[in-house]
């Protein structure tokens, strides 16, 4: 193994699992996420020369992830594919963020960790992978706006959207489940 | 009572300094305050059993070691031409190397003027950029989408082009100029792809000069790429294509059909 696959190895490699997870996220399928993920870190060891050592190695594979998740929507784009994502969510177009659940973390709880992903991949594209590293992974806004491409107070006005649209969009599946009543 | 706004509690969320005077007088608001940290904790903790399967690190160290091989092969046949040229060709490459030296100036003094500046260097790699592969692209065609999308990354909507008679959106870019983001689009022509970029800085601080009897449009030529600007409003808005597809003339035509406002 070449100095540069040992650095590799050691720097880029521990962050396996947390580019797992933002792939799952922006994605939303676990077989789509596995292509992504080994896509990434092809072309992470690529240009590992052009990472700046002593910076934040997850920023840099997170950021590679992001442009590489663009690729193929853009390729899907164009070959006539699309990715099976909006169609399984169903939220109703509610707006539940007006109101404040009195018993949030009870509430939480009743939810499985698959539908809150499921919730979570069905937001709009920008709001998603913002709101997966600050909650999630919890990058600081300025680590999130490089990875994004965008200004950090487009990160704060995605996050709050973002958190906005997931609340509304658990809130229309407590009700389907029987949680809250129809009408708060 | 003014209640805090969403991104005030974001910034609290985030351990960012806040006033607190007015969450201690509020119950509204520190139970909007609990509620999206319970989001934010519940998203965590649904996160946290998500982990690559050790086959997904397996397949990345053997593409790894692959490459690396095949690297390696590169490397030694690369070797190998490398002590073929030295011993038989190098004196060749040396006169060759020596009449570029010589001409090398001499193309970059034909083929850029000697009025291009920095910002002219800068529009002309935004849209260099805007034709490779991994510049962000924003490729939806959707005019109110495009609007959504720049709204979004640039905090204002430009003038959108008015396509058809053979043009087409391809999508959208940002980019920084001059240490801010700014914003572009790609258009197909009948000629061949042009980008609109749109700067704040006025033509004349980009270093255009007027087209004679075209008021208000203003041009420039800089490593094969012609670049006509137009100021509207607050922003420049400046058409870049290759020269030797698309004329100055021909980029003048395309903004006055894309952005009618400009038509005098």
């Amino acid at each position: 193994m070449s100095t540069r696959d040992e650095s590799f190895e050691k720097l880029a490699m521990p962050h396996l699992d947390a580019v797992y997870r933002a792939a799952v996220a922006i994605c939303g399928r676990q077989s789509i996420a596995e292509d992504l993920v080994q896509d990434t870190f092809a072309k992470a060891l690529n240009r590992f020369e052009l990472f700046e050592k002593g910076t934040n190695c997850k920023a840099w594979l997170l950021q590679i992830l992001r442009n590489t998740w663009i690729d193929s929507l853009r390729h899907q784009k164009v070959t006539g594919l699309t990715l099976p994502l909006e169609d399984e969510i169903t939220a109703e177009a509610t707006e539940a963020h007006e109101t404040v659940w009195s018993n949030a973390e009870d509430l939480l709880e009743n939810f499985s960790d698959e539908q809150i992903i499921k919730a979570l991949s069905g937001l709009p594209e920008d709001q998603r992978l913002t709101l997966f590293l600050t909650d999630v992974e919890n990058l600081s806004q300025k680590d999130v706006a490089q990875i994004t491409g965008v200004a950090v107070g487009t990160v704060k006005s995605r996050v709050s959207r973002g958190r906005a649209e997931l609340k509304n969009k658990l809130n229309s599946y407590a009700k389907q489940m029987g949680l809250i009543g129809g009408e708060k | 009572m003014n209640h805090l706004t969403n991104e005030q509690l974001e910034n609290i969320i985030q351990g960012r300094d806040e006033d607190h005077t007015h969450l201690d007088q509020c119950q509204d608001c520190r139970e909007r305050l609990a509620e999206k940290r319970a989001i934010a904790a519940r998203l965590r903790s649904a996160f946290m059993s998500v982990k690559a399967d050790e086959g997904l690190a397996d397949r990345i160290r053997s593409q790894i070691n692959r490459d690396s091989e095949t690297t390696k092969n590169i490397a030694s046949i690369r070797q190998i031409w490398a002590i073929r040229l030295h011993r038989k060709i190098w004196p060749a490459l040396t006169a060759a190397a020596a009449i570029l030296v010589v001409l090398l100036p001499l193309i970059l003094y034909v083929t850029t003027p000697s009025t291009a500046t920095a910002a002219q260097a800068e529009l002309v790699m935004i849209h260099q950029q805007n034709l490779g592969s991994h510049r962000e692209f924003y490729s939806d065609t959707d005019p109110e989408k495009l609007a959504e999308f720049f709204k979004d990354k640039l905090g204002f909507t430009p003038a959108f082009p008015c396509t058809g008679q053979g043009m087409e959106i391809r999508g959208c870019c940002v980019a920084h100029f001059k240490g801010q983001i700014v914003g572009s689009y790609v258009v197909d022509t009948p000629r061949g792809i042009i980008s609109v970029i749109v700067v704040t800085e006025t033509p004349k601080e980009m270093g255009m000069k007027h087209m004679p009897g075209k008021k208000g449009f203003e041009k420039s030529s800089y490593a094969q790429n012609n670049m006509v600007t137009v100021r509207l409003g607050d922003y420049s808005y400046c058409a870049i294509g290759k020269i030797s597809e698309i004329s100055h003339e021909y980029l003048r035509g395309l903004l006055n059909r894309l952005l009618p406002n400009t038509q005098q």
